[in-house]
């Protein structure tokens, strides 16, 4: 059940390496006739469009622009080719930009003020600088000197276009423009204030940017869509079936553990009949002899319950403990995050106590009918 | 003190049907030492066991104390043994995993008695028996005459007025046996009924009267 869980959330974490609740549109071409011109127009979007849409869709909480350009780029006396990006701070909030310790992403006065500074990933941190800090250190991207500012912290990411956010270098959106002058931009970032806007945000930039560039807002090439939260549903629904799966494989444990103890209180009514006979000669009551066997039936439970949290949380959180290879993951960052859930544990436990008391029951009921002679003979 | 009158003990196991007593009458007053003898199968454990109350004949008239005991309930029952009898068995029938003061305080505590209570008897009867430096053993670390004199303390613990003895020596040597016939002998000149069961003669000498069974009678 905890690593069925565990799946969930990291998927829900792998996804968000990418960035959570996310909308990404891109340019495109027209595929209709739209007001006498005539079909095959290329669209492209523009920094401009940026604000346009802001102010005209209230549900945007975020919106961010993004050009990208592979360049060459050197350091430390290393040449290296990747793929450099212009963009705002905005960006850091919407596609989980977070910076190792003593760095930090591009700022708005960056982006304003056009500063020269670089944020890095840390695969390119690690080709150009080796294992030292590159936070201040100088990058040469186009003849033209950067400052690095930050490092991108280690994270799990599923989901990218230009490769992963490990191999990538951002720029502010303004000081990109000097390195790399194209009007367009490859792509705008939106968030939507909640998830459920994000199809009718959609519908709005279509409409929006249709109206502005003059294409019919029906026209499904025009401008393409990649809507994070779509997928995200997707791959929730799926990881919701291994989830149920993994909750009848407990199920079925259960089950078992239950058999296992109504087993162990019939064995322990056997085990106790001379005893039993003992008490009852001496004048033990039936209801002594039941309650007894409640407080035995309940020591038993709290002994396993206590075990068994002290088992479950510990094998939980060791497994937790091993490594995530962050540069190239597979199946195992999935299974190697598993999620103790007090909830499901309450609940496993719930279930388990209605069977102890019924498996606790009846052999103690037995157990304080027999007849004593009976029971004192048993050996 | 202990009125018996045509009792018989019938019982089946599927098609076969024994009759383990067949019509025994008694009286044993108040006060006497009586030993119950007679070979094996001849019913004398079962006599015992209704003497004891815990079991209940077939047929017949069972008075104890004044009391017939053919109407009384489960819990009824328990109430008479843990009050009125104190047991004592061939095998001691100690609880192995409790200290002699925990074997000993249990009829109390069934009967419901205060800790101040159940502390100051158990103390006099740990004296009595000679073991109160072994109030915090278990039976197993205890000798066999030890074991039995815990068993004796015990019986005694709610001051019972009938002690029933089934083969008290049956499992001790000679001298430990003999210790514990003098400590049955102490009481039963102190005031208590005893009845005994045992085919040891040397044993049956001690008491004051012989039952006889045979085949589920008392011989004459």
């Amino acid at each position: 059940m905890a690593f069925g869980q565990g799946m969930t959330i990291q998927f829900k974490v792998a996804f968000s390496g990418l960035g959570e609740t996310l909308i990404m549109v891109y340019g495109g071409q027209t595929s209709l006739p739209f007001e006498g011109l005539p079909k095959g127009r290329p669209i492209s979007l523009y920094p401009e469009d940026v604000d346009y849409l802001k102010e005209r869709i209230p549900e945007i909480l975020r919106i961010a622009p993004e050009s990208y350009n592979y360049l060459q780029v050197s350091a430390n006396g290393k040449e290296i080719n990747r793929t450099v990006h212009g963009t705002t701070a905005e960006f850091a909030l919407m596609r989980t930009q977070v910076p190792r310790l003593g760095g930090r992403f591009l700022n708005a006065d960056d982006v304003a003020k056009g500063r020269k500074v670089a944020f890095i990933g840390w695969k390119v941190a690690g080709d150009l600088f080796g294992s030292g800090d590159p936070v201040g250190s100088q990058i040469i991207i186009n003849r033209i000197p950067f400052t690095v500012i930050g490092v991108l912290q280690k994270k799990i990411q599923d989901s990218m276009y230009q490769g992963p956010d490990a191999d990538q270098i951002y720029l502010p959106f303004y000081a990109y423009r000097q390195i790399d002058n194209r009007r367009r931009i490859n792509q705008v970032h939106i968030q939507p204030r909640e998830a459920a806007q994000s199809k009718l945000i959609e519908a709005r930039v279509r409409t929006l940017l249709g109206r502005k560039n003059r294409f019919d807002p029906d026209d499904r090439y025009a401008l393409s869509f990649w809507n994070t939260i779509e997928d995200a549903k997707e791959g929730m629904a799926i990881f919701k079936g291994i989830e149920i799966f993994l909750g009848i494989i407990g199920a079925l444990t259960l089950l078992i553990g239950a058999v296992g103890v109504t087993n162990l209180m019939y064995a322990l009514a056997k085990e106790r009949t001379k005893e039993i006979g003992i008490k009852l000669a001496i004048g033990a009551r039936r209801r002594v002899i039941v309650q007894q066997f409640f407080l035995e039936t309940l020591f038993v439970f709290a002994k396993g319950t206590f075990w068994g949290f002290i088992v479950a949380f510990n094998i939980v959180h060791i497994i937790r403990l091993a490594p995530i290879n962050y540069d190239s993951f597979g199946i195992e960052a999935y299974l190697l995050r598993p999620e103790f859930s007090l909830q499901i544990f309450a609940a496993y436990m719930a279930i388990l106590g209605v069977l102890v008391f019924l498996s606790g029951i009846f052999p103690a009921l037995r157990a304080s009918r027999s007849n004593p002679i009976e029971s004192l003979r048993y050996e | 003190m202990i009125e018996l009158q045509g009792i018989t003990k019938v019982y089946k196991t599927g098609s076969q049907i024994l009759e383990a007593l067949r019509g025994v009458s008694l009286k044993i007053g108040r006060g006497e030492f009586i030993s119950i003898m007679g070979p094996s199968g001849s019913g004398k454990s079962t006599l015992m066991n209704i003497i004891g109350c815990l079991d209940t004949p077939t047929a017949g008239e069972y008075v104890l104390d004044g009391d017939r005991v053919a109407g009384l309930s489960f819990d009824q029952l328990a109430a008479v043994r843990n009050r009125k009898i104190g047991f004592v068995f061939q095998n001691f029938n100690l609880l192995p995993y409790a200290t002699t003061w925990e074997n000993i305080e249990l009829p109390m505590l069934f009967d419901g008695k205060n800790a101040h209570k159940r502390k100051k008897r158990i103390s006099e009867l740990l004296n009595a028996v000679g073991l109160y430096d072994w109030r915090d053993h278990r039976p197993s670390e205890l000798s066999g005459g030890q074991q039995q004199r815990i068993a004796l303390a015990r019986a005694l613990a709610n001051d019972p007025p009938i002690l029933l003895a089934d083969e008290p020596t049956g499992n001790l040597d000679s001298r430990s046996g003999e210790e514990i016939m003098a400590i049955l002998t102490e009481l039963w000149k102190a005031g208590r009924t005893i009845v005994m069961v045992t085919h040891n003669d040397r044993i049956a000498s001690y008491s004051q009267r012989i039952i006889r069974l045979l085949d589920g009678m008392v011989q004459d």
